[in-house]
């Protein structure tokens, strides 16, 4: 079921905003509405993949050809895509960008995300540079300022999208211990 | 409990790929898979259009369709053992969902894991013919050894080509190419 996402509207014109030669992904309630105008604008191909993993390979193969590329997956997801990331993103120092949405938060608590939650902190964490927002107020200028990043440290990057109880504040921008 | 497959007659895998990659009248970009399929593409043939795929198994084809949506004016051919591809299967539906036009793979199947002691492949009985017909319709799943360029110029894409290939005794040559090499002949190569 599609979910309401205040910030969906705002992360794909960020996402426009970057000029990618193309998007990729694997649906979450809180990307539904960014993936669907994704799908619908002629400025780039929305490549909807059958699982996450493959979507880490799509995005290298654009980044291979020197082209932006960015991925759109759940924290369950990633943790499917590690593999792929380790071998091939993080070995050929590929600068393209992840939306990962962190389920499991505060205010996100449903029973079957809490251990994708714990997992992604164990296991994506330690291995990938992580960078934290909430889905409901992000920077208009995230994926330009993601990618300048990526290409500056010559490897991909993950931005980790949760939802947060008003008045919540955690390292916003900042990448966690 | 495999069939007895008689491997006698069979191309090795360094010809088959030489061979798929012959059909074009200008060379693709040829994206292999970690191991097996790249050490024979590289012993095929060096070429700056080859994109040696680092890990893991299986994500040739995924690699390939993101190649593919980048370079749309590009002939892109993935190139995956059985094994590999068995690993990857998803990506066949993708593939199929998104009808790139200037994708094909190829399937170079020995039934058996070449770069791990041979052991034998889970897909060994698997008629993969009927596997990339389900997938991408009758007319765009043909045996390597019944293509010629002619035919294969005809061919829509998004393909796959099965070759039966024999087990290799020994393993292809190393690379010899560090991943920041690769990547930069890669991008000169994508870019020009």
């Amino acid at each position: 079921m599609a979910e309401t996402s205040s910030g969906g509207d705002r992360l794909f014109r960020s996402i426009a905003a970057a000029k990618p030669k193309l998007v990729t992904g694997v649906p979450d309630g809180m990307l539904a509405e960014t993936i669907k105008l994704c799908e619908e604008t002629p400025d780039f191909p929305y490549i909807a993949c059958a699982r996450e993993e493959e979507c880490i390979g799509v995005a290298c193969g654009a980044a291979m050809a020197g082209e932006r590329a960015i991925v759109m997956v759940q924290n369950a997801g990633m943790l499917n895509s590690l593999g792929a990331y380790a071998t091939m993103g993080l070995r050929y120092g590929l600068p393209f960008v992840v939306i990962v949405t962190n389920r499991g938060a505060l205010a996100d608590p449903n029973g079957y995300d809490i251990e994708k939650r714990e997992a992604f902190d164990a296991g994506v964490r330690p291995m990938a540079r992580v960078f934290d927002f909430d889905a409901g107020n992000l920077p208009d200028d995230l994926i330009p300022a993601a990618f300048k990043w990526a290409e500056a440290a010559r490897k991909p990057v993950i931005l980790a999208l949760e939802k947060r109880l008003q008045g919540e504040t955690r390292m916003g921008g900042e990448a966690a211990p | 409990m495999s069939s007895p497959v008689n491997t006698s007659n069979l191309p090795s895998q360094k010809d088959a790929i030489a061979a798929a990659i012959a059909l074009y009248p200008k060379r693709p970009f040829a994206v292999s898979d970690v191991a097996s399929q790249s050490g024979w593409l590289k012993a095929a043939g060096h070429d700056a259009r080859n994109l040696y795929v680092s890990g893991p198994m299986g994500l040739a084809t995924s690699v390939a369709l993101g190649l593919a949506a980048s370079r749309p004016n590009e002939q892109v051919l993935a190139i995956a053992g059985d094994g590999a591809l068995a690993m990857n299967l998803t990506s066949l539906a993708t593939i199929a969902g998104m009808k790139p036009d200037n994708l094909a793979i190829l399937l170079v199947d020995n039934r058996v894991y070449e770069f791990t002691a041979s052991v034998q492949s889970p897909t060994r009985d698997l008629d993969w013919i009927a596997v990339g017909r389900a997938f991408f319709g009758e007319g765009q799943c043909v045996r390597l050894s019944e293509l010629t360029a002619e035919r294969w110029a005809g061919v829509k894409r998004p393909a796959l080509i099965v070759a039966d290939v024999a087990p290799s005794a020994a393993k292809p040559p190393p690379l010899g190419l560090t991943p920041a090499m690769i990547r930069a002949e890669f991008l000169g190569a994508s870019r020009g």
